[in-house]
């Protein structure tokens, strides 16, 4: 086969972003242990592994900019290439999300909260992060929609636990006897719980774009980018 | 060359290296064959082929070619070698007429007239449909000559001085040459050369232009320069352009065919649409390297 340096490039491409979401969904699966746990030193070890999600997001660029102005990619390949380039973005931003999970749980003190199970929707994030990458690698269309079919449930959990949390605050009786630090206390708690949400939130939001992007991929159909 | 046709260095186009007083029956005929033919929303295609087959001797070439090139746009035509690319090219203006081993079977037609009928004169046929070939031969004459040997063995009327300023200009050479028309065309660089058959090809005034690889031999600013022109060129002039370099193809042409093994035409359609997201697997795996 002709140019097959060229192939195998391409093939490394697509196992080093596979490889850089396998790191991505560890360190976000490691952000939501640390917050369940309370464990700081977790905490602590996702958000130093952040800048090697970093360099390897710089290296994929890297690589894909190389292989746009040295091969003239077209066709399958250059889709191949555009997707994986866009691909890689949603995986640095999730790495992002998952250092703000870990820096939310160095700072929280307490477990406010018990009845929005944050754990539950953690999972569902790195479900739908996990399908999406798997749809990547398998070019699997029908994967693809099926993630965003998700996204709605999880845009709908997600509400309902923003809900429950300002219904809470609410509910929540502050009389004249709270001092300033009890109140901003909860101020944090309030909004550290909202932002929490709020950002695996995003990481299905994150999940889709990988699924809208492999879409077009594999039939140049945009149908779930706009 | 990579086709299966010889190379021929007989002048095209403007060009012709023998031109006679014959009626241009092809101009007559196409009047009456388009006369009323812009009515409709969509226009005629300004060449169109049908089951076109072309053999040298036993061997064929092209099989069963069904095409529609549209009016001033570029077209371009890639494949492999060996594909028949070229050979397709020079049915247009029968430039295969002179070989004596190549047969042409099927409908070739510009503007609704096909251009292998018995009343059709082949010199008429090249005055409408122009060609500038892969390397650029200007004749040992100067510039001017250059633009103007068409004009004058072909005995068009008009200023002759006016046509080849025009003509020059329209090659985007004028501004280099014009102090020094009478300079021998032989002195220019490759690039110009390039430029100087362009306008030699377009100085009858040609409806089409036909390009066999006409930016292969040159570096790449005088490709960039050829590549501007062609799309300035589209605006006036419907140009079907051979090319193996398919990034040029990419950048320059608003419609692509392509062309595979056993002169078959596996694909034609917009050029984003074959680059980006080709129908068939085919040629997918030609312009993406995989075979040829």
């Amino acid at each position: 086969m002709p140019r097959e340096s060229y192939q195998e490039k391409l093939d490394a491409l697509r196992s080093d972003v596979l490889y850089m979401s396998e790191m991505v969904v560890d360190r976000l699966r490691l952000a939501l242990e640390a917050m369940e746990q309370k464990d700081e030193e977790t905490a602590k070890r996702v958000i130093e592994g952040d800048d090697e999600v970093n360099e390897l997001y710089l290296d994929l660029e890297e690589d894909c900019i190389d292989l746009l102005a040295l091969q003239q990619p077209v066709a399958g390949d250059l889709r191949l290439i555009a997707s994986s380039f866009k691909i890689t973005t949603d995986l640095e931003r999730i790495g992002d999300l998952a250092t703000n999970l870990a820096e939310y749980t160095l700072d929280a003190d307490r477990d406010m909260f018990p009845e929005v199970d944050i754990q539950a929707i953690g999972r569902t994030t790195i479900e739908m992060v996990e399908d999406a990458m798997d749809a990547y690698a398998e070019e699997d269309v029908d994967a693809c929609y099926e993630l965003a079919e998700r996204d709605d449930e999880l845009d709908e959990a997600c509400r309902r636990a923003s809900e429950t949390v300002m219904r809470d605050l609410i509910e929540t009786e502050i009389d004249t006897e709270s001092s300033e630090e009890d109140v901003e206390a909860l101020m944090n708690d309030v909004s550290r719980m909202l932002l929490t949400v709020r950002d695996l939130e995003r990481v299905g939001d994150h999940a889709v774009n990988v699924a809208a992007r492999t879409l077009y991929m594999v039939e140049k159909d945009d149908e779930l980018i706009y | 060359m990579s086709d299966n046709t010889p190379q021929t260095d007989e002048p095209a186009g403007g060009e012709t290296a023998d031109p006679t007083n014959d009626d241009m029956l092809v101009e007559t005929d196409v009047a009456a064959a388009t006369s009323g033919s812009t009515a409709g929303a969509t226009p005629d295609p300004v060449i169109r082929s049908r089951d076109l087959d072309v053999f040298y001797g036993e061997e064929q070439a092209l099989d069963s070619i069904d095409i529609d090139i549209p009016e001033n746009r570029v077209t371009a035509i890639i494949g492999p070698s060996g594909c028949g690319k070229s050979t397709f090219l020079r049915c247009i203006n029968r430039m295969n007429d002179r070989i004596d081993a190549c047969r042409v079977t099927g409908e070739l037609s510009l503007r609704g007239k096909n251009v292998y009928d018995d009343d059709v004169d082949p010199v008429a046929l090249r005055r409408r449909v122009g060609m500038v070939f892969q390397e650029p031969n200007p004749f040992p004459k100067s510039i001017y000559d250059n633009v103007a040997y068409g004009l004058e063995i072909q005995n068009i009327e008009g200023d002759h001085d006016e046509i080849v300023e025009q003509s020059l200009k329209r090659a985007a050479l004028w501004d280099e040459v014009s102090h020094q028309l009478d300079s021998s065309g032989l002195e220019l660089s490759g690039g110009q050369q390039q430029r100087l058959c362009i306008a030699r090809a377009i100085a009858p005034d040609p409806e089409v232009l036909l390009m066999d690889e006409p930016a292969s031999a040159l570096d790449p600013v005088a490709t960039s320069q050829v590549e501007d022109l062609i799309e300035e060129l589209a605006e006036d002039y419907t140009v079907v352009i051979v090319t193996h370099n398919m990034q040029q193809a990419a950048r320059i042409s608003d419609k692509t065919a392509v062309f595979l093994t056993g002169g078959e035409l596996v694909e034609f359609g917009d050029t984003d649409q074959i680059f980006e997201n080709p129908e068939h697997q085919r040629v997918e795996d030609y312009i993406t390297g995989k075979f040829g």
